[in-house]
């Protein structure tokens, strides 16, 4: 039971967090004058994107570590951090196109953040087709710690690219120019810190999951020999 | 030094032999540049942007089949075992296995850039000597970065399928570069113009070079 | 040892390999020195392979340590793996290049420079001289096998790794690979098999070992042991552990 405690904490001061953003954004926080209430999925959008990044970043670290230690570990942090990322980052692809749909009157457009993000959504998406064309579990390890490497050296050129792109093309789009009004900041800080508990605890609950699945399976070695 | 030269020659012999490997990265650019043609349609004109992304999503393709095959020799006999064993550092290793990479695609681009030009000339504007540049920038950038990953797919179930998946996501912004630097080239603008894309297509192959120099070690022992 | 003040040329101490929480070799130590053959036997995954990976510098292991000709070789340095020969059941060879050329190529990553003389006597030697200028892919099994042997002679390693050499290998190729692996053992070449198969195993072996779950759990020398009564202890090793 004592090795519930932490999670369980962690997880109360989540959902506190989480509250007290949703009423701040919705009842404390001004209606945005020219986007109007749409915009609000902005304090969601500019946090999941943030701590997706985060996680990201955790992978490569990680990645690193396992290749130094080669300690299982660390592949288990590597490859919960990637699907932590991943799954910020689809949300963020989906609020984007919520957002854009009122605003720039269409779900889609290949401006140059939307652009960077989906290409990192596909790197990542391809770091666990990997994970599931491996079978070897160490094996698996090495080949993910150098994708995991690889992809996210790959993410500053990635933005740099989208955004030079951009520069050839006449400008659809105007940048949104927010003039980041202190109420609004302290928003954004709230969920900011939302989306980090969370992700703390998803990455908890998921690799004690793949430990236990890892013990499950080499007692399972160990019984059928 | 002896290592590299010998790897590199024992590559370059293997493929003078089987030449399957060549023959199907060269058939493979001609059969894109046809089904592009195709999505054009008739009498189109297009832009100079898209000449020169029809022509690298040729290239690309092609160099698929060459980067998987020159890797996946090694795992025949498991020749790589051999390898292993040797004294010979993976870092030298992995550069005799990119130039490899980048001789045989430059060898099938002498074929296809020319075809190109046959079958798309009309919507090229302008041609200049620094396309030489462009193709040798990007193909040190797709080498280095394409052996790495190979070792990788080589070491997998699917490895003719999975090259592609993880490749192309991340050469993206190369093959935005360098589809931008060859519109200017069409379009016929001064060098100084895309000049900068050119720095940064060398900065990819500089970084990506570099990790695969580093990693490679870990994806060789893997295989 | 008892060879007089000799240096063993391998030396294995504790040798334990933990991979992912599983232990694929426990506390291993042998010693060898020079000339001895140790034939290993154990089932598969008793931790052969990675004892093998481990002597090729391959692996590093997670505790414990071999000593090569006295010394504790650095497995950063590629200067280690000279010392070592590899034949395994799979052959190692280039199908699309000749005889000269596989072994002109392999001579270039051991750094050895105008290697023609040295690979004619090595192909006199495993009788393929005739065969010198065809390509690896017509070769019977057996001489792919023969070639492999004088491949990894090339570098003339102190010590010589045998995985599972008989693999794939008919009869007739069988026996030859025997008469060309005692002939490696009368000139005084210091080899390590691994194995299933007992009867060849103890065949060329001057000393035999047997793998269990990781664990060293028989090591003896060949004076009195005869096919049978290994075949007992193999059995009641495994069956005990």
């Amino acid at each position: 039971m004592s090795r519930i405690r932490p999670i369980g904490l962690l997880s109360s001061v989540s959902i506190a967090l989480f509250a007290l953003s949703i009423y701040y954004v919705l009842l404390v926080v001004p209606v945005e004058r020219e986007m109007g209430i749409v915009q609000k999925i902005f304090y969601l959008h500019v946090p999941m994107a943030i701590t997706g990044f985060i996680f990201f970043f955790l992978a490569f670290l990680f990645s690193i570590f396992y290749l130094k230690r080669q300690n299982r570990k660390w592949d288990i942090f590597a490859a919960s951090s990637v699907e932590i990322g991943l799954l910020l980052t689809t949300l963020v692809l989906i609020t984007g196109s919520i957002w854009a749909r009122p605003i720039w009157n269409t779900w889609w457009t290949w401006d140059p953040r939307l652009t960077a993000t989906f290409i990192l959504w596909l790197i990542y998406s391809a770091y666990l087709i990997l994970r599931l064309s491996v079978d070897n579990e160490g094996k698996r390890a090495v080949f993910c710690a150098v994708m995991a490497i690889v992809g996210f050296v790959d993410v500053p050129i990635v933005f740099l690219s989208a955004r030079i792109w951009r520069s050839i093309h006449p400008v659809v789009v105007k940048t949104r120019s927010i003039a980041i009004e202190p109420k609004m900041g302290i928003a954004l800080l709230l969920f900011m810190a939302a989306f980090i508990s969370l992700g703390a605890i998803l990455l908890w609950l998921r690799t004690s999951l793949s430990i236990f699945e890892g013990k499950l399976l080499s007692l399972e070695k160990q019984g059928g020999n | 030094m002896g290592a590299f030269v010998g790897l590199i020659k024992k590559d370059l012999t293997v493929a003078l032999r089987r030449k399957e490997t060549f023959v199907s990265m060269v058939f493979f650019a001609i059969l894109i540049l046809f089904i592009m043609n195709m999505a054009i349609g008739m009498g189109e004109k297009i832009s100079p942007d898209m000449a020169a992304g029809i022509l690298w999503v040729a290239v690309l393709f092609s160099s698929i089949s060459g980067l998987g095959s020159t890797f996946s020799m090694e795992k025949t006999n498991r020749c790589i075992d051999g390898l292993l064993i040797s004294p010979v550092h993976s870092a030298t290793v992995f550069l005799a296995k990119m130039t490899v990479n980048l001789a045989f695609l430059s060898l099938a681009e002498m074929i296809i850039v020319p075809l190109f030009l046959v079958l798309y000339g009309n919507h090229v504007q302008s041609l200049h000597l620094s396309l030489l540049l462009i193709i040798l920038l990007l193909n040190l950038g797709l080498t280095s970065i394409g052996t790495l990953i190979s070792g990788i797919t080589a070491g997998s179930r699917r490895n003719d399928v999975l090259l592609p998946i993880l490749l192309f996501p991340v050469i993206t912004p190369l093959i935005a570069f360098t589809i931008k630097a060859t519109g200017a080239l069409f379009a016929g603008a001064p060098f100084q113009e895309y000049a900068p894309w050119l720095k940064l297509t060398a900065a990819f192959a500089l970084i990506f070079s570099t990790a695969g120099y580093f990693l490679f070690e870990h994806v060789l022992r893997e295989n | 040892m008892a060879a007089g003040d000799k240096q063993p040329v391998v030396r294995v101490e504790g040798l334990t390999m933990e991979f992912h929480g599983i232990k694929a070799l426990d506390d291993v130590g042998f010693c060898l020195g020079r000339g001895e053959f140790l034939s290993l036997f154990g089932p598969n995954g008793a931790g052969k392979t990675t004892l093998l990976k481990i002597l090729g510098f391959l692996l590093k292991p997670t505790a414990g340590h071999v000593w090569m000709n006295g010394q504790e070789p650095d497995t950063r340095n590629g200067n280690a793996r000279k010392e070592i020969g590899l034949v395994s059941h799979n052959s190692l060879l280039y199908d699309d290049l000749t005889v000269m050329e596989n072994l002109e190529f392999y001579a270039s990553l051991y750094g050895i420079v105008n290697p023609g003389e040295r690979i004619e006597a090595l192909l006199g030697r495993v009788v393929l001289y005739r065969q010198r200028h065809l390509m690896v892919k017509i070769l019977s099994r057996g001489m792919q096998q023969r070639l492999s042997i004088a491949r990894s002679l090339l570098n003339e390693p102190s010590l010589l790794l045998l995985d599972e050499p008989y693999g794939g290998l008919d009869p007739s190729a069988s026996a030859m690979l025997t008469s060309h692996l005692k002939e490696l053992r009368d000139q005084a070449r210091t080899i390590i098999m691994v194995t299933h198969d007992l009867t060849r195993g103890l065949e060329v072996a001057s000393k035999v070992g047997i793998l269990s779950r990781g664990k060293l759990v028989f090591l003896q020398n060949t004076d009195g042991i005869n096919p049978e009564n290994l075949s007992d202890h193999y059995h009641r090793h495994l069956e005990v552990h």
